[in-house]
């Protein structure tokens, strides 16, 4: 895809070659006018059109609005340095970032003498938390006021909140004080409504508020903006290419749906052949495929563990899986996120006490912990939980929603990133959501233990198993990350080992996955069969994952997380900046989508920022998040970091220093 | 005395640091304030200074606690050194984290039918490679394989790819996910609609969205697995009546009220939780009674349409077509979108209050990916189908008559029962040795015949008035050889697998049929015959 290719007719895209000459035609005239200020035309003060493109006057409906979207010029459209006839890109730039430089690559490493930093929170100065803190008091004030005068003269709007007719309120106003008066205030930054591919860039549906954001008007605009919030870290989020094709055929082989849970007639072939896939990618010996990565948890949990079981969580897991433990009637005990010292204490307090009150021994324990956590950015400190997994005898379940293709040179996760062993580890679960850009979860072990759960997990009885489409999108991409082996020589050998093949020691999991193991339709060019296309992507991933990180340091923010993490949070603090920061980045001239979080996803003072990298992003897209987080941050006074700091310009002119650093 | 003058200079040390003390005190601004405030409230009340004393102790104690909470200050906390520690944690043996799968459950996997390319009325199937009648799959008005749909389905994904990599909060909504919804709020005549991406998590998690602690749900002992966990996680206070017995319900609801009145206390969130159409046996609720019992004692109705929506009614739209009930009557109707329309995923259809507390209350709506924009773009056009095809529901109507036709006649002949209504798409067959011939829905009439009436079952508890008592490994085992013999025959059917030891209510073995409006008449009636036949040469000795 990004790889140089000579222009030969048989492998650059057929329907996209004549799509491509015309745009390139385009983009030549375009860069003659741009082009020449710095190389980089976000500083150009370029004559941009207006952003919001008239959805009626433009194009009609049915025809592809990214095709038309790519003849506006709104800096997001075309990459900035103009194409040459030597590089084919068979990408739109508007989902997957044109990027040849060869410069703008990372490949992750751990270096095992160096211990994992856990969660460092960096404090930020005390006048900040006051005000916070203030902040809060004031909105919970003013919001009590309201809620008192508003029942005094506005009665039919508080009368859901109200006991009523007999009917007790079926959220009262006590209940729901926090999401009327707090989170009301930003909701048009939360839920905004989109169309088309959520890739490097993504559509909103424009919309308005004339009633203080309680209901909302759309305007029948749409405008594009850079996508620094979607699960899409390796870019897989694409209408078109290899992945799109390959769905597109088993819609018209299999249809739409399984029709049924997966043991009451709703087994597939294909299940089989991607459960298979998925075990060998992520190195253990089966994997069982649910069709929503919330009850991949919620629903295997209670399989796993009940009375007399004691679950050890980390604080910040995710809800899914406090539901799938609370579901399972274990005991829970929480420990402090990330924090090494405080497992062990409480695992020697768990196993010395046993059970509360009888002080029987514990049946099992089952800790769970996720890979990367998405609010924090933090990675797991895999190393110290196995070396006390050894000593404790407690099983481990990872939750690698975040983590699966995102982490490790291999994209196999931290696993892969710790170079640890994957059988090590009891249990993986994942989700296909945001790394292969399609739906659902898997959990995979060892073979006796995924068996048990086919028997026993509740979304395998009743659930709707994963739709063909899905799975299809599932085989397509993670065969993109691997590579396919060439199945010419050893035929034999490789059609026997499909479920079992991680079992055997003598071959790297992490090498590409036979041919055998694909369904033969699915065609896939070379350079995703010989694995290229994917270790472009995962180092351009984890490039722009450090660069940002780090250059956000660099200008002075607090952020949270691990560098190699795609994840990146930015501390905001005050409740109010939340909207600001995420209204001031949509209204540029480039604009760009932000996900702002706060209190309760976050603890209360912490409110924050997160953006999501993406191997679609190119090193000029994040130059345009720098360019906006160091303007808004002077502006709305978000600079406390304590380190050393970089001019603007420099950290861009460095950046490929910045993210080699140790 | 010796001892007072060797405590003269500590005294007077104290007193001296307490008048600094004071001294500091008295120049903060501010201090004269509470000064005054504390002496007043003293002179008026001594009694209070002590309390309030002790309120500033208790407020540092518990700020001063850790955030995790440990159990090390309770009584029972034995104190062990290191060493012991370590001696414990080097004898603990946990017991292995799964059981080893006996050989007949392993006999189960390896025998699970795996359908070689598309699901549908007639598929292929990889373990015999033969083509079968399909009677196991959910293709209820035969919207599986619909070319229409897979057209619209790939325009989608040309135009918004496959993921909608983010949940809803956070970029997942997608323009036809609203259009999804109001397609399937306008279908049923509600004024709002919310969707789920998965069809089994949608009423686990609408229940705890409203019922929360300290609430009272009065829910039918013989609801789906899903409903039971929702149930579970909501904590909130349960009452049972017996299975699809709406007399049963009543005498609950007429309980609950005499105590509250009795009681008193503060008026709590009722809901009355049920199904349309029962996964576990295929009974059906008398709806108009139903909304008459809630409206009388003032109980909001959470009703699960999983299995009537797109299956009765004319057009498909569940029970308040079938029974000509405005949908806004009930509160919350959840329904499945995989099952009866072949996309993906669950909805809640009610008014805009209930829809949009979802919104931030429904834990597998905010914390999941949003469903992929083909399988809403796939139901939203299942639903056009329906309105405009009302044939396809009629044939499915149809062949339920004639599959009914051919099992009813076979009740006389095996031991079996059919729990199941005659228009439920779902035919739950049990095996029952010395059974009446075929039982009919135990409807209120039915339920005065049976039994005493005086014997009452305990709302508290899960155990039903006149419990079956039946060997589920037995009937199990039976049955499964009556669905290999229909296989062996060319009829793909299946026992409803259940999650044994971890179902709430063990429900009655049973072979769990799905009608489908893709075969014809003739096709129907070849593979009932089958069913026909297999059951009477597995069972029919039994007698």
């Amino acid at each position: 895809m990004t790889s140089k290719k000579r222009s030969s007719p048989s492998l650059s895209g057929k329907s996209s070659a004549a799509e491509y000459l015309s745009a390139l035609s385009h983009k030549d005239a375009l860069a003659r006018n741009v082009v020449g200020v710095n190389g980089s035309r976000v500083s150009s003060p370029s004559t941009t059109p207006a952003l919001s493109i008239a959805s009626s006057s433009m194009y009609t409906s049915s025809s592809d609005d990214t095709e038309i979207a790519e003849l506006v010029d709104d800096g997001l459209s075309f990459p900035s340095v103009p194409p040459t006839s030597e590089i084919v890109y068979t990408t739109r730039h508007s989902e997957f970032g044109h990027c040849s430089n060869e410069a703008y690559r990372y490949t992750p490493h751990h270096d095992p003498s160096r211990p994992v930093s856990g969660h460092v929170e960096e404090d930020p100065p005390y006048y900040i938390l006051f005000t916070t803190y203030i902040s809060y008091l004031l909105l919970i004030i003013i919001g009590h006021i309201r809620d008192f005068f508003g029942k005094k003269f506005y009665p039919k709007d508080y009368r859901h909140l109200m006991p009523f007719n007999g009917y007790a309120a079926l959220n009262s106003d006590f209940d729901s004080f926090y999401t009327r008066r707090l989170k009301t205030r930003l909701d048009d930054c939360f839920s905004r409504p989109v169309t088309g591919v959520p890739g490097r860039t993504i559509t909103l549906l424009d919309r308005v508020s004339e009633d203080e954001l309680n209901t909302f008007k759309f305007t029948g605009t749409k405008t594009r903006a850079l996508n620094v919030s979607s699960y899409n870290y390796l870019g897989f989020a694409q209408a078109r290419g290899a992945c799109a094709d390959a769905v597109e055929e088993s819609l018209n082989r299999y249809g739409i749906s399984a029709c049924g849970s997966r043991s009451q007639g709703g087994t597939l072939d294909l299940h089989v052949a991607a459960e298979a896939l998925v075990a060998r990618f992520v190195g253990q010996e089966d994997a069982l495929i649910t069709s929503m990565g919330f009850a991949t948890n919620s629903a295997t949990i209670p399989a796993l563990v009940g009375k007399g079981c004691l679950v050890i969580s980390d604080e910040y897991n995710h809800a899914s899986i406090r539901f799938g433990v609370r579901l399972s009637g274990a005991s829970v005990r929480m420990f402090k996120h990330n924090d090494m010292k405080d497992l062990e204490s409480l695992l020697r307090e768990a196993i010395s006490q046993g059970q509360p009150r009888t002080h029987r021994p514990w049946k099992k324990i089952l800790l769970i912990v996720e890979g990367l956590y998405s609010m924090e950015g933090t990675l797991l400190d895999l190393p110290a939980i196995v070396k006390l997994k050894q000593k404790y005898k407690f099983y481990l379940y990872v939750d690698e929603a975040h983590s699966i293709g995102a982490l490790g040179a291999h994209g196999r996760g931290v696993a892969d990133y710790f170079n640890i062993p994957p059988h090590s580890i009891d249990i993986l679960m994942g989700t296909f959501t945001k790394s292969f850009g399609a739906a659902g979860g898997y959990i995979a072990g060892s073979h006796a233990l995924v068996s048990r759960l086919r028997l026993r997990s509740h979304a395998n009885a009743y659930a709707e198993s994963m739709a063909p489409a899905i799975l299809t999108q599932i085989i397509a991409s993670l065969s993109c990350i691997t590579g396919v082996e060439s199945s010419a020589p050893s035929s034999a050998l490789t059609s026997s080992h499909t479920v079992t093949a991680a079992t055997d020691d003598s071959r790297d999991y992490r090498g590409p996955v036979p041919a055998s193991c694909l369904p033969s339709w699915i065609e896939l060019s070379p350079s995703l069969r010989s694995g290229e296309e994917g270790r472009v992507r995962l180092r351009r991933l984890a490039f722009n994952a450090r660069y940002l990180s780090r250059a956000l340091i660099k200008l002075g923010f607090i952020t949270y997380g691990h560098a190699d993490a795609p994840i990146v949070p930015l501390l905001l603090f005050h409740p109010g900046k939340m909207s600001q920061f995420s209204r001031l980045m949509l209204e540029r001239k480039t604009p760009i989508v932000v996900v702002v979080v706060g209190y309760p996803a976050t603890p209360l003072v912490t409110s924050r920022v997160r953006f999501c990298l993406s191997a679609s992003h190119t090193k000029e897209d994040v130059d345009l998040v720098l360019d906006a987080c160091d303007e808004i941050g002077d502006l709305i006074d978000l600079k406390h970091g304590s380190g050393d700091r970089w001019p603007l310009e420099e950290i861009k002119r460095r950046a490929v220093e910045l993210v080699e650093m140790e | 005395m010796s001892a007072p003058s060797s405590l003269d200079p500590l005294l007077t040390f104290l007193s001296y640091s307490l008048l600094k003390v004071q001294d500091i005190f008295f120049q903060l601004p501010g201090s004269a304030v509470i000064a005054r405030y504390v002496r007043s409230s003293h002179q008026n009340d001594p009694g209070r200074t002590a309390l309030e004393l002790i309120l500033v102790v208790f407020a540092v104690r518990t700020l001063l606690q850790s955030r995790t909470r440990t159990d090390r200050s309770a009584s029972n906390f034995v104190k062990l050194t290191e060493k012991e520690i370590d001696e414990l944690v080097e004898e603990w043996v946990p017991e292995p984290f799964t059981a080893p799968l006996t050989p007949a459950e392993v006999h189960e996997l390896a025998n699970l039918p795996v359908i070689q390319g598309a699901s549908g009325p007639k598929p292929k199937l990889v373990n015999t490679g033969k083509t079968v009648l399909n009677l196991a799959s959910y293709n209820f008005a035969g919207l599986a394989g619909n070319e229409q749909i897979k057209e619209r389905a790939i325009e989608t994904l040309r135009k918004y790819g496959l993921g909608s990599c983010g949940p809803p909060g956070f970029y997942g909504t997608i323009d036809v996910h609203m259009d999804l919804e109001r397609d399937i709020a306008e279908f049923l005549g509600t004024e709002s609609c919310i969707i789920y991406s998965q069809g089994f998590s949608t009423v686990a998690s609408v229940i705890p969205a409203f019922c929360k602690r300290g609430d009272l749900i009065v829910a039918d002992r013989g609801v789906n697995f899903a409903i039971h966990k929702g149930i579970d996680i909501s904590r909130s206070n349960v009452r049972w009546f017996d299975h699809n017995d709406l007399k049963s319900l009543e005498t609950v609801l007429e309980s609950i009220e005499k105590e509250r009145k009795k009681k008193g206390g503060k008026l709590t969130r009722r809901f009355i939780v049920t199904e349309g159409i029962f996964e576990n046996d295929g009974q059906m609720l008398d709806l108009p009674k139903l909304i008459e019992l809630k409206q009388k004692y003032k109980y909001r109705l959470i009703l699960d349409e999983s299995f009537s929506f797109g299956t009765v009614g004319r057009t498909g739209r569940g029970l308040t077509e079938l029974y000509n009930v405005p949908a806004t009557q009930i509160d919350m109707i959840v329904g499945s979108i995989a099952n009866s329309l072949c996309s993906a995923g669950g909805f809640c259809a009610g008014s805009r209050v209930v829809v949009d507390h979802q919104r931030i209350n429904g834990s597998s709506f905010v914390f999941s990916a949003a469903m992929p924009a083909l399988m809403a773009v796939s139901a939203s056009e299942g639903i056009s189908l329906l309105t405009s095809q009302p044939s396809l529901l009629t044939t499915l109507h149809e062949n339920i008559r004639a599959f009914r036709l051919i099992l009813d006649a076979t009740a006389t002949v095996c031991p079996i029962q059919i729990p199941s209504h005659p228009a439920s798409a779902i035919v739950h067959i049990q095996y029952r040795p010395n059974a009446p011939a075929t039982l009919q829905v135990p409807t209120a009439t039915s339920h005065k015949l049976s039994l005493s009436p005086s014997k009452q079952s305990n709302p508290s508890s899960l155990a039903p008035r006149d419990a079956q008592e039946f060997d589920i490994e037995l009937e199990d085992k039976l049955l499964q050889d009556v669905v290999d013999e229909a296989l062996s025959q060319g009829v793909l059917i299946t026992r409803a697998k259940r999650l044994r030891g971890q179902e709430p209510a063990e429900p009655r073995p049973s072979i769990r049929i799905a009608i489908t409006a893709a075969l014809t008449k003739k096709e129907i009636e070849k593979a009932g015959s089958v069913v026909r036949s297999a059951l009477v040469k597995v069972l029919g000795k039994r007698r």
